[in-house]
């Protein structure tokens, strides 16, 4: 402390750690929170073609065709260590060859400050909705969920599932490859 | 040339007084700004508040302000100068070093 370099020194050093230490208390108040809430999900048009799947095998695989509908209010969600949400829908179903599988079909950022009552109808999804194999064709068991990701200042970064669900099932036809 | 003599020491009871308001300026800011975010709930808020308590600190702390030169240190007077075959017998060790 003899001089002013060292002075600035201790002083910088001090702060950064007190910087630090604050860091610490807003993940401490944050990170027991339950992030949960209910979202409403439900499906329009539901079809499932059989056409060849270039990006992988070449073969032909199912490619689901879903609309949705999306109600939800993700605004208690935000506090001062959430910076943004991410949001995705997911299709988890099962087939004979896998036990689970899961599709991401759409997403959507959510930042801070911006809107986050979601009220979405008939959307399309974001994302092909492409089997790996022919597991879609009268699926009777294929269930919507909606999961956000957390982004926040300090901590943990948690991904959350919605508490609801939306459960629909596959037509036994395929669709004309032309729709 | 011009020669100015500044002066930029501080005293030790001066330089135990600035580490202390430092610390104790930085410290308080810190928990006011914590309070402050967590009201607003803006994390944001509490980083300007520990920013603006660090500027303050660095201009009451860093510079050799008269407050912390107030308790100079009494030097003995210098002693008369030594005999010669004391300064001649310094000079047979220096040239033993070299």
């Amino acid at each position: 402390m003899h001089t002013v370099l060292t002075r600035g020194n201790a002083t910088v050093a001090y702060t950064l750690s007190v910087l630090a230490c604050l860091t610490f208390c807003c993940f401490v108040s944050t990170v027991f929170l339950d992030y949960r809430v209910a979202s409403n999900i439900n499906t329009g048009k539901v079809l499932v073609k059989n056409v060849p799947d270039y990006g992988a095998s070449r073969e032909k695989h199912d490619l689901g065709y879903i609309t949705f509908d999306l109600e939800t209010n993700l605004t208690s969600l935000f506090n001062w260590n959430v910076k943004q949400l991410f949001i995705f829908l997911t299709a988890e179903y099962k087939t004979e060859d896998n036990v689970l599988n899961q599709v991401v079909l759409w997403d959507k950022i959510i930042r801070r400050g911006s809107n986050a009552v979601l009220d979405f109808k008939n959307l399309n999804t974001k994302y092909y909705f492409w089997d790996d194999g022919n597991g879609l064709k009268n699926n009777p068991n294929v269930t919507l969920y909606l999961s956000w990701n957390i982004i926040p200042n300090a901590g943990l970064l948690p991904t959350v599932k919605s508490f609801s669900s939306h459960t629909f099932k596959f037509p036994s036809e395929y669709a004309s490859a032309l729709i | 040339m011009l020669n100015l003599n500044i002066q930029t020491h501080m005293d030790f009871v001066g330089q135990h007084k600035a580490e202390m308001y430092s610390r104790f300026i930085i410290t308080l800011f810190g928990v006011v700004g914590l309070i402050w975010g967590a009201i607003t709930q803006q994390f944001s808020q509490t980083v300007y508040t520990l920013g603006a308590g660090f500027i303050l600190a660095s201009l009451l702390t860093i510079p050799p302000w008269p407050m912390y030169r107030r308790n100079p240190l009494n030097w003995q007077k210098p002693k008369p100068e030594p005999s010669s075959g004391g300064s001649n017998g310094d000079e047979n060790k220096q040239k033993k070093k070299k």
